[in-house]
């Protein structure tokens, strides 16, 4: 839109910018019958008209005084309906009628008796004193009506804002209500990063429009010194808009820039509430959003805070440990190898071996968390025999079994399962070592298999320490340790990576105490993921 | 003299250690600390079997690999890490013989180098092979287990003919499928493998579940294991 001469006052005297919208009541009240005003006067001095043939035809049962007070009435409805202009002209003709046909001499305006005169005086006084306490009467109830519509407004209003969770959120949803309920295009502008101050939200111009009309230093102005300016007030009067500050006790959040115009309501003071009113609900918003906003990342830091300190913690004492016995059999060995008896020698060379196994498996779980929490981690998934994953994963905790012993429940019916089969074999290696862990020396490992309408569940039970059931999801966590292990070294890793692992194939993990002693951790997967793998089987010949 | 390894490998201390445990062992060690020094060591003294570590400072190890193979014949055993199940089958495919996971154990590794330069001696097919209870005649395909003969077919049988011959080495899934089943298709096709495993694994093995001659490499394939 290129800027033309007539577009400024085309602006300010602008009611609405589209042709078609139906006026609230509020502001129709005081708009309305412009075209028409001459009605309330046809009808007053129909009124008159009507009033004087019935006591032209009748009057003589009434007394002049008694014609005098009933034509009172004309003026106290155009009073009540109209207001002073009509209820005046009703004054004037009722008495130029009442003299005109019911005072002697009869149709003429001379009066004989002089004393009629003060009724005349009387009768205009009392009709004007009625008629303006009838007019404020009726000011009245119009403010009383348009400050009712506009707190009914600011209800709807308020209540719309408050649905709205995120500050984008909520800014649209004030300028929108804004222009919806009082017909004001609106901005709002609010200071970025590094303080600028940058249009978040707007409703009611037209494309781009803004930019020609919003004017960075009367917002910077009224952002700064906390002060409403613009058009239809003392300061920058100049300037197309309304600049409001949105302000709460501490601070200012922002400026919103209303396009007003001073016709719209009758009374500024009026307009002034609401714009006040508008500009306090949507600082209020803007100020309750940072404020969770707020809320939730200082609860994310302390979050991190923790997770880095039971990192810390976790990652020094479980390499320090291995460390401190690797170097200390492997200097014993190197500087004290002639003292030690051949045994001795391959014992500290079995405590090498076993710190560096135990560095290994810490590696390689932090690793797992970094993939798993950096997103790296990509499913491979494939048809796999839930067998085959089982044999591989005993397979690889065998060595630390000592004498307890793994028993497999497998029912032959189990189907293939589409996974990744490298991923799923390192929760039940977890999921195992676990078991050996934490259960005592010449028990048993139960391992079970079923299948359940499409859901496959592998259950590890050991009859070990068990698990109090208020820990049941926090062992899940990161780093968390159950108080009852802390004398068993871990990283609290582990579980967290079983987890990642079965959430990324659509499944869930859950540990519960075992009915008599022990701990059951159980893993549900989908047999098939959504892309549904199709299973071809080829008879043998 | 015993054969002559060339280790490729740019971190000093797995040369070193793999120089002092493999002389220790009775080879002779040759090492090269980048790809381009391994493939010119390679050619000029001609190794009996290279040790190829993936990870190579000055190029990709498959590419190192795949330029050894364009007229190097002897083994290779591939050097990888953990969680790199795609780099071993790649490697596999193109022409490693076996693949080795760091951190490894010093037996594992003479297990895989000893089956490697065997396979190069028996080039010539023996009529029966015999894999810890298990004597398989390819002459009269004949399956025996402890002396009892098995019932296999055809497919069970060419499958478990092709991992005989192969005994202790991985045999990827496409390098079975295109042996067993002429099938270039490895996606569609896939599950055969896994089906049929499954069905030898029921003839030949004392416990399914826990499988002692057929084991899987997860994510690359399977192995019929030798004795030692």
């Amino acid at each position: 839109m290129s800027p033309t001469t007539s577009f400024k006052p085309k602006w300010r005297v602008l009611k609405s910018p589209k042709n078609n919208w139906s006026l609230p009541e509020m502001v129709s009240d005081t708009t309305s019958g412009t075209d028409k005003r001459w009605l309330p006067y046809l009808y007053v001095t129909l009124m008159v008209i009507i009033l004087t043939t019935i006591f032209w035809l009748i009057g003589y049962a009434f007394t002049p005084v008694n014609i005098a007070l009933l034509y009172l009435l004309p003026v106290f409805i155009a009073a009540v309906r109209w207001g002073f202009g009509p209820s005046f002209y009703a004054a004037v003709i009722g008495v130029i009628a009442f003299d005109f046909f019911f005072i002697p001499p009869i149709f003429r305006f001379t009066v004989g008796d002089v004393r009629y005169l003060i009724t005349f005086a009387v009768y205009l006084a009392v009709a004007a004193f009625t008629a303006s306490l009838a007019l404020q009467l009726r000011q009245r109830v119009e403010e009383a009506r348009a400050r009712e519509a506009v707190t009914s407004a600011l209800f709807a209003l308020s209540t719309q804002v408050a649905a709205a969770r995120d500050l984008d959120g909520v800014l649209q949803e004030i300028v929108r209500q804004t222009f919806v309920t009082f017909h004001w295009s609106a901005a709002i502008v609010l200071p970025d990063k590094s303080g600028e101050l940058q249009l978040r939200a707007k409703y009611g111009f037209e494309a781009n429009e803004q930019d020609e009309l919003l004017e960075p230093n009367v917002m910077r102005w009224v952002y700064d010194h906390g002060q409403i300016a613009g058009f239809g007030t003392s300061r920058h009067s100049d300037t197309q808009l309304m600049y409001v500050p949105l302000k709460t006790e501490s601070k200012t959040h922002g400026v919103m820039c209303i396009g007003t115009t001073q016709q719209l309501m009758k009374s500024p003071s009026n307009r002034e509430r609401v714009v006040q009113a508008l500009a306090g609900l949507a600082a209020v918003s803007i100020a309750r959003i940072h404020l969770e906003e707020e809320a939730k990342r200082a609860h994310l830091s302390a979050e991190s805070e923790r997770l880095r300190t039971a990192l810390l913690d976790s990652i020094s004492h479980e390499l320090r440990t291995p460390l401190a016995t690797i170097i200390g059999a492997a200097t014993g060995l190197i500087e004290s190898a002639e003292i030690l008896s051949e045994r001795d020698q391959r014992e500290l060379l079995q405590t090498v071996r076993e710190g560096a196994m135990r560095m290994n498996r810490l590696v390689t779980n932090l690793l797992g968390m970094v993939r798993l929490e950096s997103g790296m981690l990509q499913l491979n998934k494939k048809w796999c025999d839930v067998s085959d994953i089982i044999g591989v994963s005993i397979c690889q905790v065998q060595d630390s079994l000592q004498n307890r012993s793994i028993q497999v429940n497998l029912p032959s019916t189990i189907p293939a399962i589409a996974v990744d089969d490298v991923l799923i074999e390192q929760v039940l290696v977890n999921l195992l070592s676990n078991a050996i862990k934490y259960s005592p020396d010449e028990s048993t490992i139960q391992l079970t298999v079923a299948e359940d309408n499409g859901i496959l569940s592998i259950e590890v039970q050991d009859q070990g320490i068990g698990i109090d059931p208020r820990e049941a999801e926090k062992i899940f966590y990161k780093f968390y340790r159950s108080t009852a292990t802390k004398n068993i070294p871990g990283t609290g890793l582990g579980l967290a990576i079983c987890k990642g692992i079965i959430h990324a194939h659509g499944g869930d993990i859950v540990a519960k105490r075992a009915p008599e002693k022990g701990t059951i951790v159980t893993m549900h997967l989908p047999i098939e993921d959504a892309e549904g793998y199709l299973i071809v089987t080829k008879g043998d010949s | 003299m015993g054969a002559i390894i060339l280790v490729i490998d740019d971190e000093a201390p797995i040369r070193k250690l793999l120089k002092v445990t493999l002389e220790a062992n009775g080879y002779s060690l040759l090492d090269a600390a980048s790809g381009q020094e391994g493939i010119l060591t390679a050619g000029m003294e001609r190794p009996d079997l290279i040790i190829l570590d993936l990870g190579l400072p000055d190029m990709e190890g498959t590419e190192a690999l795949t330029q050894l193979r364009s007229w190097y014949l002897a083994p290779i055993i591939v050097l990888t890490v953990r969680d790199n199940e795609a780099g071993k089958v790649y490697a596999l495919d193109h022409g490693a013989d076996d693949y080795i996971t760091k951190p490894f154990g010093m037996g594992e590794l003479l297990a895989r180098i000893r089956v490697a330069l065997r396979h190069v001696v028996n080039q010539t097919d023996e009529p029966v092979i015999t894999i810890g209870p298990l004597t398989i005649d390819l002459a009269k395909r004949m399956v025996e287990k402890d002396g009892e003969p098995i019932k296999l077919t055809p497919i069970e049988y060419d499958l478990l003919k092709v991992l005989a011959t192969n005994a202790g080495r991985v045999m990827t899934h496409r390098q079975l499928l295109q042996q067993v089943w002429g099938e270039q298709n490895y996606e569609t096709a896939g599950h055969y493998i896994r089906v049929y495993v499954g069905h030898l694994r029921k003839k030949i093995e004392d416990d399914p579940t826990r499988p002692k001659l057929l084991t899987t490499e997860p994510g690359v394939g399977y192995r019929l294991v030798t004795s030692n």
